[in-house]
């Protein structure tokens, strides 16, 4: 088995030379893909140098984390595919083979990467009620936003990518239902820089989005039950007319 | 000719379009991964063969029937699938490559991959709004074919005339059409005048000088 490693990138200079050299390390991999979102800085130039193969994510928007992750799927040749931040400052071949081992064993098709860290704002207060409402089955997992994911590369060509943030918990979503077999893995301590409480705003909203419309595909929405949770949240100004909608 | 379109989006319906135009007796074969895009397609382009395959059955595809098909063109809405099955025609030695691509960024890697023919249907964005808005020099048409530049530029400098003049009367390869600012056509070169626009065709090497005149002044 052949691994390809995938890093989602936009104006990653500082880091990209040493996440591309630490992928390289890894055993069985076969090649390492930077998708990059249109970098101004020199994240595309330097990736290159490494050995990397380097493709621009084909939207123009940004951020398009979900494109950039299609595009790299499509472009790569591996058997397993594995995708991780590019920003983790701790890296080390260990974070890609923990999450390969289960592909490699065959214990399992897909693999969520979860970290020794308290769970992003967005996944506690946005991803986990929604997916406990929705899809009690996978609320489970303690890190569903996770990027930090793997992958057998033929899976990824069976489901639609979300073309932004919401892309990690469609894609578990999607390949829960597909019937593919998913563990969790941590990973280990993860060194990151968060994210600003402003600049999650898009992210909550994006990931809400992604669950909601597979609530809607997957028949679990209707008006009745719409009705049902939504009389409990009649006390927040939801912008809705007095009793619009609502018995 | 037989044509081998891979994509069923914008770019793939107009480049199926643009095939039945050119090569009307021609066998065109459309592949397509998304099943409920191929129905539509053949409602579309009945002229056509559409074929639905899956994404990595298209390379095997192209290995298969490599030694009949004239052409392929990519026009997925991935330029990594683009650049995938280029990658494979040009491995099978199909005699013409052409990729239609998504992100006009990606158009120096396809180049750095020696893909032979790149379009990037946002091209003409930049060289309209250069025309409409009265740039300096435009760049109107770059053959990738033949070398063939096309060229508009902006008479706006007395000094620069006589060294146009002087060059262009020396390139009997490069032909040339004033157009005034009242909108008069003219194709003599003693007829270029201040204010006007001049369009002139010819082998890329001798425009690339007369540009390099224009920039100097």
């Amino acid at each position: 088995m052949e691994i390809s490693v995938i890093f989602p990138t936009k104006d990653r200079e500082c880091y990209v030379k040493r996440a591309v050299r630490t992928a390289f390390k890894v055993k069985l991999v076969r090649e390492v893909i930077v998708v990059d979102g249109g970098s101004r800085d020199r994240t595309v130039k330097l990736a290159k140098k490494e050995g990397a193969e380097v493709i621009v994510q084909s939207d123009l928007i940004y951020p398009g984390k979900g494109v950039a992750m299609r595009d790299g799927a499509y472009l790569a040749r591996g058997d397993i595919l594995i995708y991780l931040d590019i920003d983790i400052k701790n890296m080390t071949p260990k974070f890609f083979e923990k999450l390969a081992e289960p592909l490699i064993n065959g214990e399992a098709e897909f693999v969520k990467g979860c970290f020794e860290r308290a769970s992003g704002r967005v996944t506690e207060l946005v991803a986990k009620p929604l997916l406990r409402m929705f899809y009690p089955e996978i609320a489970r997992f303690k890190q569903p936003l996770s990027g930090e994911i793997a992958g057998l590369r033929k899976l990824f060509y069976k489901v639609d990518f979300e073309r932004g943030w919401g892309v990690d918990v469609g894609l578990l979503i999607d390949l829960y239902k597909l019937g593919a077999r998913i563990v969790e893995r941590d990973i280990g301590y993860k060194d990151h820089d968060m994210k600003s409480l402003h600049a999650l705003t898009d992210m909550a909203y994006e990931v809400a989005g992604a669950i909601l419309r597979r609530a809607i595909r997957d028949w679990k929405i209707d008006i009745q039950w719409a009705e049902k949770y939504l009389k409990g949240v009649r006390t927040i100004d939801l912008g809705l007319e007095s009793g619009a909608g609502f018995a | 000719m037989r044509t081998l379109l891979i994509g069923g989006g914008h770019s793939a319906c107009f480049a199926a379009n643009a095939i039945r135009e050119i090569d009307p007796k021609g066998k065109l074969i459309i592949i397509e991964f998304t099943s409920e895009k191929v129905d539509a397609l053949l409602r579309t382009f009945p002229f056509a063969e559409v074929i639905h395959q899956e994404i990595d059955e298209i390379e095997n595809y192209i290995r298969s029937n490599g030694s009949i098909i004239d052409a392929v063109i990519t026009a997925t809405e991935s330029d990594s699938l683009n650049l995938r099955y280029c990658r494979i025609a040009k491995e099978n030695a199909i005699p013409l490559t052409i990729s239609i691509i998504n992100n006009p960024l990606n158009y120096e890697i396809f180049l750095k991959e020696e893909i032979p023919y790149i379009i990037n249907p946002y091209h003409l964005i930049p060289i309209e709004l250069s025309e409409i808005l009265g740039a300096a020099t435009n760049v109107l048409y770059e053959s990738q074919k033949t070398r063939v530049l096309a060229v508009s530029i902006k008479i706006s400098n007395g000094r620069l005339l006589p060294e146009l003049m002087k060059e262009l009367s020396q390139s009997r390869d490069v032909s040339a059409i004033f157009v005034s600012q009242s909108g008069e056509i003219k194709t003599s070169i003693e007829e270029v005048g201040l204010g006007g626009r001049l369009y002139l065709i010819g082998p890329k090497e001798r425009i690339d000088k007369v540009l390099r005149i224009v920039k100097r002044r």
